[in-house]
């Protein structure tokens, strides 16, 4: 089972959960090493102290915050620990929230909360949590602090445990002001043309099944490595030629409806491939 | 406004939607320099030959990836970067779902799309097409050589794009081997509790939340850079284990006492 990366309490009112924090992803990515190329060794990245020119082991290591002027501001373990929130070991939930609510732009970063004491009570009291949220469909928001940084999480049920998702702060995302979201009455679609993409949308619906997506970065970047191991070359594959816009929207939306309902489930021609045998 | 990272192409059916992708987060994060606590040098990253132990150029660094301990396939930056596939600059719609059935878990990094060349119309009508029915779009985007799943919906008047945890990446509820109390909690625990979530509900305000604790750094630091010994506060933290109905209904008390 995976390490605990945070411990304390989840407090609710005046109920106290011991808690553990798991993290709800696990690493699966294909990670490379640095090799030096001349003798295939390993290459090691060392703690260099340049005022010395010798290595330096980790506890002799403090943090530096760069001013503008480039002057470094010496900040240690201790004082950073000591500016932590009060109740730095607790998760105090502040307020429940409908999980609708919440825009997914504020999710970052998934985890699990799990009992973290074998103490009857304890477990009770995660169970009751864990019943009530479900019951409710409610998610708790609250804040608390992990390794010099304050999060704020949004904690709820999730197939019988509970499952805390730090969030960024408001601050932290941007407004769409200054982007190009095309809003001129100019550029407003024709009812037909909506309601031909709304169509086209419909026949492509299907449910959410997460299990059927598969990493296909992950799956070609092993196949690329046990090519290259029986001694094969890997050339990358040519970029895809760049489908133009659309000249006309009614006429393409049309061709995709037609196709999609002559084709049962099937794909379409895709828009490179009639632009090859156009060309 | 952000420069794009990215600029591209979203097809769904036949129809062509150029765009735009903008990072839609900003990190705040305090960041340090690590530093070498007696002389007040910068730490630099050396590397370093392990057969030489000499120091080598970033030239002569390849990308190895250990099929056996200590045995090594070398891959060039070109080699890695064909693991990305050939849809560059194309981002394809394969399917459509509903919003609601995609767990919050799912999502990783935000984006922004905004209209490319000549593409409002088109952009226009993806927008609009998604926010009347209440889909989000799911395709692949190659961002940086490497291949993302991406889920694209309407976010006011914005097209928004997050990429998407692979379900395999995502831990099982049931490999947790969670331990089961010797009783369930009772219906009048439930309905206590179930009050006090009542009482502490609201709607969600993001900007009733800041960084507090971020403040409070960029406060120290600045003490600091003026030759200031800040003053260490001391910690006081809570203590565990209770009776639970008790505590409840004190929680409920003093909700209720309160407001």
């Amino acid at each position: 089972m995976a390490r605990s990366l945070w411990t304390g309490s989840l407090s609710f009112g005046l109920v106290n959960v011991p808690v553990s924090l798991l993290s709800a992803v696990r690493d699966v990515d294909f990670h490379f090493h640095q090799i030096h190329e001349k003798d295939g060794a390993p290459i090691e990245v060392k703690r260099w102290c340049p005022e010395e020119d010798r290595e330096v082991p980790y506890d002799e290591i403090t943090h530096g915050y760069e001013l503008d002027d480039g002057r470094l501001v010496i900040v240690s373990d201790l004082e950073l620990a000591a500016i932590e929130p009060r109740r730095t070991r607790t998760i105090d939930i502040e307020q429940f929230v409908d999980l609708a609510d919440v825009d997914p732009m504020y999710f970052d970063h998934p985890y699990f909360l799990v009992p973290a004491s074998d103490d009857d009570g304890s477990v009770r009291a995660y169970r009751l949590l864990t019943e009530v949220m479900s019951q409710t469909d409610r998610a708790a928001l609250g804040r608390f602090v992990m390794r010099a940084k304050e999060y704020l999480a949004i904690i709820r049920h999730r197939d019988g445990a509970l499952t805390l998702t730090t969030m960024r702060f408001a601050d932290e995302v941007r407004s769409t002001k200054d982007i190009d979201t095309a809003t001129q009455k100019t550029h407003k679609p024709t009812k037909k043309q909506l309601d031909a993409a709304v169509a086209v949308i419909e026949e492509l619906s299907c449910d959410w099944e997460p299990d059927k997506f598969k990493d296909e970065y992950r799956a070609r970047l092993r196949r690329i490595v046990n090519r290259k191991r029986k001694g094969e070359t890997i050339k990358a594959p040519p970029a895809a030629e760049q489908p133009s816009p659309s000249p006309d929207l009614m006429a393409a939306l049309e061709q995709t409806l037609e196709e999609l309902q002559k084709g049962g489930s099937g794909r379409w021609s895709k828009p490179r491939e009639s632009q090859k045998t156009a060309g | 406004m952000p420069r794009s990272i990215w600029n591209g192409t979203i097809t769904f059916g036949l129809t062509v939607v150029p765009i735009k992708v903008h990072s839609a987060i900003e990190d705040h994060g305090v960041h340090f320099h690590q530093v070498h606590a007696k002389d007040g040098a910068r730490i630099k990253q050396k590397r370093v030959c392990s057969k030489e132990g000499r120091e080598v150029p970033y030239k002569e660094v390849a990308k190895g990836y250990e099929v056996r301990s200590g045995e090594y396939v070398m891959l060039s930056q070109d080699e890695i970067n064909a693991g990305a596939g050939e849809r560059s600059r194309l981002i394809e719609i394969e399917e459509f779902v509903r919003a609601p059935e995609i767990d919050p878990v799912f999502y990783e990094h935000g984006y922004y799309l905004g209209a490319g060349e000549d593409g409002q119309d088109a952009y226009r009508l993806l927008h609009d097409a998604l926010a009347r029915a209440e889909r989000v779009g799911i395709g692949r985007w190659v961002f940086h050589n490497r291949e993302y799943l991406v889920g694209i919906r309407a976010l006011d008047d914005a097209l928004a794009m997050h990429t998407m945890r692979f379900a395999d990446e995502l831990v099982p509820a049931d490999k947790l081997d969670l331990p089961q109390p010797t009783r369930a909690p009772g219906q009048r625990e439930i309905q206590m509790a179930g009050a006090l979530v009542e009482t502490l509900h609201d709607a969600f305000d993001p900007t009733a939340f800041t960084d507090s604790y971020r403040e409070r750094v960029l406060q120290l630091i600045e003490a600091k850079s003026r030759g200031e010994e800040p003053d260490l506060p001391d910690q006081a933290e809570p203590t565990a284990g209770m009776d639970l109905e008790a505590a409840l209904e004190a929680s409920l008390g003093a909700k209720q006492g309160g407001s």
